[in-house]
């Protein structure tokens, strides 16, 4: 088993709670989003974010307004739904879960 | 130095080279392959692109005006390559991948999953169903008869699934790249396992080919037998339709006979001369036509147009029915209109009664009818002409003979005329306008077979009834010539009325009673003597 491919799909799976995490704290546009994600190691491409923001976006849990840039075309601005407050919050007890449950083995293996 | 391409992303202009071009065409192409949703890969290439444009736009700058090749490298490299973007959706393992909709999936036969003819996995992939349930059902439909016959359409019906995109369309599975692969990777397994078994290859298998050859050489001669029948069958119906077409217009609209062979001899009938006969003015006559064309017209031209188009696969198109509807529908109308016209035409009859005495030179009278031929052109005509024309006048021979008992003494002859019109009036004037003749000389009473009246009295229904009473012990002789006229001549044997001809008739008490059939009843030989004698006495004529 590759290990690389392992450690993307734990990545993966917990995309889209870091997303829905960093436009809690205000609304951004990918290129911030995706800063931040850098930041944390857990994109390592921007390709991965967008069809991911749009996803979230048609299920409601995003929405975004335009904004004109200077510098190039306009942009997207994201920002969390009503839907999308709820999810996270639902997300947030299930990572805790996750993370008690991990621990757990971790400690139970010794 | 180096060609240049002037492109647009997202909406800003961007000057680039062509490799660079090519390079960034078909990183942009393989992202889009990875999406099957449209509308969300629209949405999201939109987003890349946006991203591209503010990425390139960071290397451009006065001294730097066009993207090179290591631009767009550098930009892959940034967003990604295209594996990495994320596609699978992630809310599809909530719905089960096998249920697709059945109008996603196509009916085929599945070659590599098969006992017989893979009928049964392909049904089984198309229902959603396990190929076990499918097999169970062919074993028990064989038990009740209708198995094998089945199985049979079915495996000359379905189409093999052989390319790797009609194994997908077969499960349903969309068509894109990953699952092509996954097919391929599927089938060169299979191609594998075939490799190592090949020693150990299943009898059923076996047999399950040679069957598979059969079934399908029986199929294709099948479609070609029938191909060919319907090629048959189509020239048939053009030649057929053609000639009944032409035949059809001719009739309506020229002079021309329709000539039809019967049992009863060769019949014709000079239709457009006939039908003109029946129509008070020539605009209804042409209506008539126009309508009939239509109504009979329609049916045969559609026959025709199917024809053609089994012979020479053009597509119709929905206009043409609904064209041949109407005008059907038309000539119909028509034909009824001008129908129903005619037949107040012939709304009452009316007849006026002739009567004249008759006088014999001789005890037996003998009648006769004419043979000669009717004056004019005939225009219906069997073995006699019953229809003729000339410039005025219109000939018929609708005449008929009965011959009664007299109350008196002498010889009587009624004729009655009679005929149809609109109303009374006209019907009398048309039987008054019948015209008809006979001739008695010595003792032969010669009676004409036809009458005439006016051409522009028209056909409605004109004839003439005569009616002979002879009185006791009158002797009649009835010659071969009035096998037309005579007409239901009661009798004392109940002799058919052809076969009292060419008879000597007597009439007595009970009614007509013949005088040399080979057995005479009704009368007593001693009164039939004396008769014969009262006659011969009296009678110095030889019987004709």
């Amino acid at each position: 088993m590759n290990i690389e491919n392992t450690k993307a799909q734990m990545r993966k799976g917990v995309l889209e709670y870091c997303i829905l995490s960093i436009l809690n704290n205000g609304e951004a546009y990918p290129s911030e989003i995706i800063d931040q994600l850098k930041a944390g190691k857990l994109i390592v491409v921007e390709g991965t974010l967008y069809p991911l923001l749009t996803r979230l976006k048609n299920a409601a849990l995003l929405s975004y307004r335009w904004e004109e840039s200077t510098s190039g075309p306009p942009r997207k601005y994201y920002q969390l739904t009503e839907k999308g407050e709820k999810f996270l919050i639902e997300l947030a007890s299930t990572w805790n879960d996750l993370v008690k449950a991990v621990e757990l083995t971790r400690k139970s293996k010794n | 130095m180096n060609q240049t391409l002037t492109i647009n992303i997202s909406g800003i202009v961007f000057h680039i080279e062509v490799d660079a071009y090519e390079t960034l065409k078909s990183y942009l192409n393989k992202i889009k392959s990875n999406f099957n949703n449209s509308e969300e890969r629209d949405e999201i290439m939109q987003d890349i692109e946006s991203r591209i444009a503010e990425l390139f736009n960071e290397v451009i700058s006065d001294g730097n005006q066009v993207i090179i090749s290591l631009d767009v490298e550098k930009m892959i490299a940034i967003m990604g390559e295209p594996e990495q973007y994320i596609t699978e959706e992630e809310e599809e393992p909530i719905h089960s991948k096998a249920q697709h909709t059945r109008k996603d999936k196509k009916l085929f036969r599945n070659p590599d999953e098969r006992i017989l003819g893979g009928v049964s996995s392909g049904l089984a992939a198309y229902i959603g169903l396990d190929t076990v349930w499918i097999r169970l059902f062919f074993v028990a439909a064989f038990f009740m008869g209708f198995g094998v016959l089945t199985y049979i359409i079915l495996w000359m019906v379905m189409p093999e699934a052989k390319t790797a995109s009609d194994k997908l369309k077969m499960k349903g599975e969309p068509i894109n790249i990953q699952n092509i692969g996954k097919t391929f990777e599927e089938e060169a397994q299979k191609v594998n396992e075939k490799i190592k078994n090949m020693d150990t290859e299943k009898f059923s298998v076996k047999i399950g080919n040679i069957i598979e050859n059969i079934v399908t050489a029986i199929g294709s001669v099948l479609t070609t037998i029938f191909n060919v029948l319907g090629k048959v069958i189509g020239i048939t119906f053009l030649i057929v339709g053609t000639f009944l077409l032409v035949t059809l217009i001719a009739t309506l609209f020229g002079s021309t006979a329709i000539i039809s062979i019967t049992n009863e001899g060769i019949f014709s009938i000079a239709s457009y001369d006939l039908f003109n006969l029946f129509f008070n003015s020539e605009d209804e006559f042409y209506l008539a036509s126009f309508g009939l064309l239509l109504t009979i017209g329609v049916p045969i031209v559609s026959i025709i147009y199917l024809a053609i188009k089994i012979l020479f696969k053009i597509k119709s198109h929905y206009s043409v029915p609904i064209t041949l509807i109407v005008l059907f529908v038309i000539g119909l109308s028509l034909s009824s209109l001008v129908g129903i016209k005619v037949a107040k035409e012939f709304a009452t009859d009316e007849h006026l009664i002739k009567t004249e005495h008759i006088e014999s030179s001789s005890s037996i009278l003998v009648l006769k009818s004419s043979n000669t031929e009717m004056p004019g052109e005939g225009i219906v005509e069997d073995e006699i002409t019953s229809i003729s024309l000339d410039e005025e006048l219109l000939y018929l021979q609708f005449v008929k003979l009965t011959i009664k008992k007299s109350e008196s003494d002498s010889l009587l002859l009624k004729t009655k005329f009679s005929s149809h019109g609109s109303n009374y009036k006209e019907a009398l004037k048309n039987a008054q306008t019948i015209n008809y003749s006979y001739d008695m000389l010595d003792s032969t009473l010669q009676l004409n077979n036809f009458f005439s009246t006016l051409k522009e009295n028209k056909i409605r229904g004109q004839h003439v009834k005569l009616t002979l009473y002879i009185p006791l012990y009158q002797v009649v002789y009835l010659d071969k010539s009035l096998k037309e006229l005579i007409y239901d001549v009661d009798n004392v044997t109940n002799t058919y009325d052809k076969k009292m001809l060419d008879k000597k008739w007597v009439m007595l008490e009970k009614g007509l009673t013949c005088l040399d059939c080979e057995n005479v009843k009704g009368i007593s030989n001693f009164q039939l003597d004396s008769l014969k004698n009262y006659t011969s006495i009296n009678d110095s004529l030889t019987t004709n």
